[in-house]
């Protein structure tokens, strides 16, 4: 008894000098840092904080805010369609051909009225959930381009011309269908990480608790990429002035390019897109085209997310592919409506 | 902090931006007005999950305690399923991923340091900018004494408008302030559609005996005055418009600093 009991004397003494060392330890730490920070913090924010710096805070906070709700949308279907509907509601939707299940997932796409944020682990859960990749990815690529709120949004800024609204339904749509059979024709599943979560279908959990624990793990996941596609988009869209592209409004063709390139870099959201190349005067309704169709499918911040998602062998090889497709496509529409 | 990752990151995220949409309104120095509920929503419900994950972390901290003291409990098959869940294939499932640890990055500025609107900076660097569209009549401007208009809105009647819409009337226009080359100085406002990303610029400048001294650049000002014809409709030359200044007042900046579409 008696032994015990000095046990506990000289455990608590330990606890009780461990707890000292500890606070002390910190606490001098804690007081180094703050009269450090509260000395040099003025100084080092006065220099660095330049009207550029600002700038560049204010435009990586406003993509990630307003890429936020969005993403959510997206994980909460994706959580839902993970764990509430069973695999065999896919593969009795979709034909079994995959040169058929392609066009229909593209055209599916209409169905999810959101950013391309939203895109991403939606489709991610539909390759989980057994869609075949060609047909998941055909979505993945029209769902943002191709809503109604992003069509309505473009019939807005381009009043009168109903032609351009026209014209970016049917080239996203080829550009989505032809991505989606290039795949099922050329992909291979090694370049392809999908996440590890996955189970087989049948052990995977189901129900509430999975729908929460998706949803959290998704949103955290996907929104580290985003904060990272955001701070990319801030420092091109600090860097890249967009005065610049009056050099080049004189060829039809280096322009068409430079706005498939801008689209990449300016990561602006698909349902403002339209606003900002109704804006872009002095170039070709096609260049236009190409900015609208480009930039739903490929920019920083949707490359980082799809790196995160599927991993970079597949994200590099997809967008560059994607950005070929979609500029052939747009130049073609654009030719042919515009 | 690895058993509570998840619930702190989330905690701070749905935080972050319940503290710039339902708070104040500062969100709408970064999105356009319009996105308001949904950010609302989005942080309630991610303030949810992150108090789930909280709840989730504690009891699995019980469990574990209880497992030290009773090896073989009652728990012991629910212990393996709660497990099961975590584990997931995911070596860091407790924490959430690693990479979203950059969610803190803006989280911790909103929550501390609201970056402040886009201002004079982004204006000087997108001068080219200019709403893109046809010389036509617009729709009559409403009637009254003194008419508000939006810097936007002047800028595309003044150089589009065939019917004039502006002669002789009084307006009055919101903006800060930027200058010119040669001692001409603007009242400039940025017009966001979606994200301050988009940001795009209309400038009006202005002439007459008040602008003489003109104010300081990104201060705030209202300018009362009437519109200066310049240029032939629709061409470069029309571009940027005037406005003649009877009145230019010093104003603070407005809860929403971008134009509306």
């Amino acid at each position: 008894m008696r032994v015990q009991n000095e046990r506990t004397v000289v455990d608590g003494l330990r606890l009780a000098v461990r707890a000292m060392v500890y606070a002390v330890v910190g606490g001098a730490a804690l007081l180094a840092i703050a009269t450090v920070v509260s000395v040099l913090g003025p100084m080092l924010a006065l220099d660095l904080y330049t009207p550029a710096v600002a700038a560049w805070w204010t435009v990586f906070t406003a993509v990630a805010v307003q890429g936020v709700p969005f993403l959510l949308l997206g994980t909460v279907v994706s959580a839902a369609i993970g764990a509430f509907v069973p695999e065999r509601v896919f593969t009795k939707l979709l034909p079994r051909n995959q040169a058929l299940a392609v066009p229909i997932a593209g055209a599916a796409g209409v169905v999810l009225p959101g950013c391309e944020c939203a895109s991403v682990p939606v489709a991610s859960s539909l390759m989980r959930r057994g869609v075949a990749p060609a047909a998941a990815l055909a979505f993945l690529l029209s769902a943002p381009a191709i809503n109604p709120v992003v069509l309505v949004a473009t019939s807005i800024a381009f009043p009168g011309q109903p032609k351009m609204v026209l014209g970016r339904l049917i080239a996203s749509l080829a550009t989505a269908v032809v991505m989606g059979w290039l795949w099922a024709r050329f992909g291979r599943e090694e370049w392809l990480r999908l996440p590890k979560r996955t189970h087989t279908a049948a052990s995977s959990p189901t129900g509430v608790k999975a729908f929460v624990a998706g949803l959290q793990h998704d949103f955290l996941h996907a929104g580290g990429f985003l904060v990272l596609g955001a701070a990319a988009a801030a420092t091109f869209n600090i860097a890249v002035p967009r005065s610049i592209l009056d050099i080049f409004t004189g060829s039809s063709w280096l322009s068409l390019l430079l706005l498939a390139f801008l689209a990449v870099v300016l990561c602006v959201c698909s349902e403002a897109d339209a606003f900002v190349a109704a804006s872009l005067s002095g170039f070709s309704p096609a260049a236009k085209l190409a900015f609208m169709v480009v930039g739903p499918m490929v920019d920083l911040k949707l490359i980082a997310l799809q790196a995160g998602t599927f991993g970079r062998a597949f994200a590099f090889r997809f967008s560059s592919a994607t950005w070929l497709v979609a500029v052939v496509s747009s130049t073609l529409v654009g030719w042919w409506l515009l | 902090m690895r058993r509570y990752g998840s619930a702190v990151l989330l905690l701070l995220v749905g935080g972050a931006v319940l503290r710039i949409s339902l708070f104040s309104e500062l969100y709408l120095r970064y999105v356009q007005a319009a996105l308001r509920p949904y950010l609302v929503i989005s942080g309630s419900l991610l303030i949810l999950l992150g108090l789930v994950a909280a709840v989730r972390g504690m009891r699995q901290r019980d469990h574990e305690e209880h497992d030290d003291h009773e090896e073989h409990g009652e728990h012991g098959e629910e212990e393996e399923g709660e497990e099961a869940e975590h584990d997931h294939g995911h070596s860091h499932s407790h924490g959430g991923p690693r990479i979203a640890w950059l969610l803190t990055l803006p989280a911790l500025a909103l929550l501390l340091f609201p970056p402040p609107a886009l201002g004079s900076y982004s204006a000087s660097r997108e001068e080219a900018q200019r709403a893109a569209q046809g010389v036509g009549t617009f729709s009559a401007l409403p009637a009254g004494k003194v008419l508000d208009i939006s810097v936007a809105q002047y800028s595309s009647r003044a150089i589009y408008d065939t019917g004039h819409s502006l002669k002789g009337r009084t307006l009055r226009m919101t903006g800060f302030v930027t200058h010119g080359s040669d001692g001409t100085w603007y009242v400039t406002r940025l017009l966001v559609t979606c994200c301050a990303a988009d940001a795009t610029i209309s400038k009006v400048e202005i002439r007459g005996d008040e602008a003489d001294g003109a104010p300081q650049t990104d201060s705030w000002v209202t300018v009362t005055g009437t519109w200066v014809p310049k240029g032939r409709l629709g061409t470069d030359g029309a571009w940027p418009p005037v406005l003649k200044a009877a009145q230019v007042e010093q104003v603070k900046e407005p809860a929403d600093p971008y134009d509306k579409r």
